[in-house]
């Protein structure tokens, strides 16, 4: 028996807000195609070095470096588009990015999970994968999933274990940071093929897209621009993703850090562009800032949030969609920090019309995993939601007759228009939860049921035998040809990991 | 001795929205004069009645019901002062209201304090009033002052008392939300004038102000509207605060329950006028709603959209505003409900500008104290403050020579840049407080210390003994006379 999934719900801003006025962002851009043209961008693939350089980069082939004329990024970037549908199992989950919402998913990578049973902490499995796509799936709030842990027990191959498991947890739209290197994108591709059912749907639809990490300050990872150039040869949308902090990889102001790290950015997507003209890209900007005590990596410190917003209004400044950073807590457990820090960047990123957004559901900086924070942080969503739609002022909503019928001193309790309208009226289901005696429930303590409660009932669409079959396949033989080389390897410990 | 006291931070927003359009802004001002108009608000005050019936309101004797005409609501509006001075004990605290500043108090009223001590539950005294006073007098995101508590060991006088308290514990302006009736407000401002040096200098800069609370749907309270008449012949600000629940005391729709609080806001701030022209006047509104599954009371339900919307309903009718923020149903400090509900209050506020805003610091529905929760309050202030603020976007903050003298795979730590810039670049919020080990400490615990830090460092200037000992004199008259 399978249980449907509910329609998406992204956020539809009823307001637009611009944070960086036309000069300011001129100055970004000015400042981008500076550093791009005299300093350069070290990129350590020779497949990428030679695209760049046929096309007219200026290659330092010795140092790994790349410069590129104002020209070349201009006309490179002219040509990527704006608008793009990332698709799904399910078309009417595909996601149209064409700056009318903003659609959010989760986090992703973490490497350690409270288990959703003797909530004690051990490293992440593919079964965690497959369990939160399905929490996933059941959130209406959640548009898009990242397997949101690593799966641990599967280590050469763990990126695709992490997708097959993926889609038979959810008919959403998968998205992976893992996938690296050539040969693990060819197998990555495949599987999104057999999910789509054949290549012309891969690339209208494409129910996979990829973000790759930049190494700041201004280099490139080879596996990852390897993977990048076989997936936007697909048509799999590909992104890129700064996580310069300010003061360690970047430079000690924000603006200075995301100038830096918009570069490392906009060199990836010209190599993109270079390679497959009209490819489906996307831009984003995670930039932190660095503890000067302890050099972590913060990302909710009150100065550096703004250059969330900032990246989304550069992504558009360049022509393209964003993936903007919301949530991502620097919160080690659920509870208040992780909940007053998290729904200012979302609205504010909404506000400046993000198209997507990752993040939702992980602890203490992106690495682990309980199981309720995705409910947690999918009811900020939801707050965020709301606040930004439009106030209805008709004629029945002013129910000026109703008042009217109650006048002063009465009570509108058992007015048919209260009736009819209280059940329009929407509450959280975690908060203002009443125990059997009386007293107010723990929303934490709530949102654990909830999980408990979807992983218990709800089951969507399943994949079909032979695509399930399929995946398998391609799994047994990535695992042929790549587990032989790679060995175990050692779990991370829990504390002192940032991505 | 006592530390130096922070500069105040108010929020000056680079943003701003309007969340209302020109046309919702004037559909809900006709809602609210048609209400004012067919529908009336009841007065229970003779004094009121005889005030709107001398003005040309209609006025039912039998019901204390009272008709306005739309022209008679907009004559009266139109000596509102857009602006107006909130003056404190010490001038530079004193709140200037202007466009595009926004200051915030403190939540007040509250019935029962965690012990500071203690940490037990007890009910809330003066004492607490004063020591709450002197704890936000430290911090800069608190412009001015709510008695936060009841003084409820003083029973009929508590809100004298907790004015007393105020005044002896911090510099910045006090705004009572619990002063009612005429001859408590006349207390009041007796012991606003001794504080002050005279009635004229009180007038010119009062250094406090009121809240009155209309009771929805549609009636005026009796004391307050007395109180209030009284405040506003010496010159003190008032602010009238309607609080409909949607589903009980309100429409079940939100524009509805918005239009019938502004009505019952309205149609006192006409009376103020009638009566006193030009007499500074605030508006504020906040609506909430009842569960439709208990009956709660809920401040916040997961569509809490256009919570600041009475701040652009205010400014259309050219007065100055009181946004509504925090006030959380949840019952204890530093929790996830706690810290979900006010997230986005400051910043919503920031975008629509009110000048003035309450209430940091109380858990429970605006009744319990946890000293601490304040500080935690303050820290969801300044990330909005922040969030708000214009990048500084210039040769310096963008690095390029920096940049390129690190180049690729490089590392910024050594620099130069990075040393001057660094300490600026990241404030410390509770959130990112170390620990002797290098972690980060529990905000709870930082805030809780932080609290226990300014008790022990922080003594603003006392009052001059002569005006401590005449607030006395006037304390125990009122004692003795309204007892």
């Amino acid at each position: 028996m399978s249980d449907p999934t509910p329609a998406l719900q992204p956020i539809r801003s009823a307001y637009r807000l611009q944070m960086l006025d036309d000069q300011q962002l001129r100055d970004f851009r000015a400042g981008t195609l500076e550093i791009l043209e005299d300093i350069g961008v070290r990129c350590p693939s020779d497949r990428a070095l030679s695209l760049y350089a046929a096309h007219g980069a200026r290659v330092d082939v010795e140092r790994q470096i790349v410069r590129l004329p104002p020209d070349l990024v201009l006309s490179a970037m002219a040509r990527a588009p704006r608008t793009y549908t990332m698709g799904a199992r399910s078309t009417a989950h595909d996601l149209l990015l064409d700056g009318n919402a903003l659609y959010a998913a989760t986090d992703g990578c973490g490497i350690e999970t409270v288990d959703f049973a003797t909530r004690g902490r051990r490293a992440s499995t593919r079964q965690d994968v497959a369990d939160m796509a399905r929490v996933a799936d059941a959130l209406p709030s959640v548009a898009f999933y990242w397997p949101i842990v690593s799966a641990q027990d599967h280590p050469a191959t763990a990126p695709l274990h992490e997708l097959a498991a993926s889609y038979g947890g959810t008919v959403k739209h998968v998205q992976t940071e893992t996938v690296m290197g050539e040969r693990m994108a060819r197998y990555a591709v495949e599987m999104a093929k057999v999910i789509a059912g054949d290549e012309a749907t891969l690339r209208t639809r494409p129910p996979l897209s990829s973000l790759i990490c930049c190494i700041a300050p201004l280099a490139q990872d080879r596996e990852g621009m390897e993977a990048a150039l076989v997936f936007a040869e697909a048509g799999v949308p590909v992104g890129f993703m700064s996580m310069a902090n300010a003061g360690s990889t970047g430079p000690a102001t924000v603006p200075g850090t995301i100038v830096a790290g918009d570069a490392e950015i906009v060199a990836a997507l010209v190599l993109i562009q270079l390679a497959y003209p009209g490819a489906p890209v996307f831009h984003s900007l995670m930039t932190g800032v660095m503890d000067p005590r302890t050099g972590a990596h913060l990302a909710t410190t009150w100065e550096g949030e703004a250059a969330y917003a900032a990246g989304v209004e550069l992504a558009h400044a360049w022509g393209v969609p964003t993936l903007a950073g919301i949530f991502g807590t620097d919160a080690t457990v659920p509870g208040w920090e992780a909940a007053a820090a998290s729904a200012v960047a979302l609205t504010i990123c909404a506000l400046c019309g993000a198209e997507t957004g990752s993040g939702m559901g992980l602890l203490d900086a992106c690495t682990v995993l309980f199981p309720e924070q995705l409910v947690l942080d999918a009811d900020i969503y939801q707050r965020v939601r709301n606040n930004l739609a439009r106030l209805d002022t008709s004629r029945a909503a002013l129910a000026l007759d109703v008042i009217r019928d109650v006048g002063p001193g009465g009570s509108f309790l058992f007015q048919a228009h209260t009736r009819d309208e209280m059940r329009r009226r929407t509450f959280s289901d975690l908060t203002n939860r009443r125990e059997p005696e009386g007293g107010l429930r723990d929303p934490i303590e709530v949102a654990r049921e909830k999980v408990a409660r979807i992983l218990a009932e709800h089951h969507p669409e399943p994949l079909e035998d032979a695509k399930q079959a399929e995946l398998e396949r391609i799994l047994a033989a990535a695992e042929r040809e790549m587990g032989a080389a790679a060995t175990p390897q050692a779990i991370p410990s829990s504390t002192g990991a940032h991505r | 001795m006592s530390v130096e006291r922070p500069p105040l931070e108010p929020l000056r927003p680079a943003f701003r929205l309007r969340f209302l359009s020109d046309e919702q802004l004037d559909q809900l001002q006709g809602a609210t004069l048609d209400i004012l108009e067919r529908v009336g608000v009841k007065f229970p005050s003779e004094v009121a009645l005889r005030i709107l019936e001398e003005h040309g309101a209609q006025v039912d004797r039998a019901t204390q019901v009272v008709k306005m005409s739309p022209d008679l609501v907009m004559r009266a509006l139109s000596t509102v002062p857009r602006y107006f001075t909130m003056a404190a004990r010490d001038p530079a605290y004193d709140l200037q209201l202007e466009d595009g500043v926004t200051y915030f108090t403190t939540d007040g009223c509250g019935v029962e304090t965690i012990d500071f001590d203690s940490r037990e539950p007890r009910p809330s005294r003066k004492s607490d009033v004063g020591e709450m006073a002197r704890i936000t007098d430290y911090l800069s995101s608190v412009a001015y002052y709510w008695p936060m508590v009841s003084a409820q060991d003083h029973g009929r006088t508590a809100p004298l008392h907790e004015m007393d308290a105020s005044w002896n514990n911090t510099v910045k302006h006090v705004q009572s939300e619990t002063i009612m009736g005429g001859p408590d407000a006349r207390f009041a401002v007796e012991m606003a004038t001794v504080l002050a040096g005279s009635r004229e200098e009180l007038r010119r800069r009062p250094n406090f102000s009121l809240v009155v609370c209309t009771i929805a749907p549609l009636v005026q309270d009796h004391a307050g509207i007395e109180g209030s008449l009284v405040l506003a012949e010496a010159g003190v600000p008032v602010g009238f605060l309607a609080m409909p629940t949607l589903g009980t005391t309100a429409p079940a729709t939100l524009a509805g329950a918005l239009a019938m609080g502004d009505a019952e806001i309205i149609s006192a701030t006409v009376l103020l006028q009638l009566a006193y022209p030009g007499c500074p006047v605030f508006h504020s509104l906040m609506q909430a709603w009842a569960d439709p599954r208990t009956g709660t009371y809920v401040s916040y339900a997961l569509d809490s959209r256009m919570r600041y919307a009475p701040v652009e309903m205010a400014h259309h009718w050219g007065m100055p505003s009181m946004g509504a923020c925090y006030g959380t149903d949840a019952l204890l400090p530093g929790t996830w409900q706690s810290g979900v509900e006010p997230a986005l209050d400051p910043f919503w506020a920031g975008l629509t500008s009110p000048e003035i805003v309450t209430g940091m610091g109380l858990l429970r529905t605006y009744t319990l104290l946890y000293p601490e929760s304040v500080i935690l309050d303050d820290d969801i202030y300044h990330r909005a403050r922040y969030a708000l603020m214009n990048m500084d976007v210039n040769a310096e903050t963008l690095a390029l020579d920096v940049i390129a003298n690190v180049g690729p795979g490089g590392h910024f730590l050594a620099e130069q840049h990075t040393r001057r810039f660094m300490r600026d670049a990241m404030k410390r919020a509770v959130t990112h407080q170390l620990d002797a080990s290098g972690g980060y400490r529990d905000p709870l615990q930082v805030a809780r210390d932080k609290v226990a830090w300014i008790r022990e460092n922080h003594h603003p200037e006392p009052l001059d003994a002569a005006v401590q000992a005449e607030l006395a004199r006037i304390l125990a008259a009122a004692d003795r006379e309204l007892a």
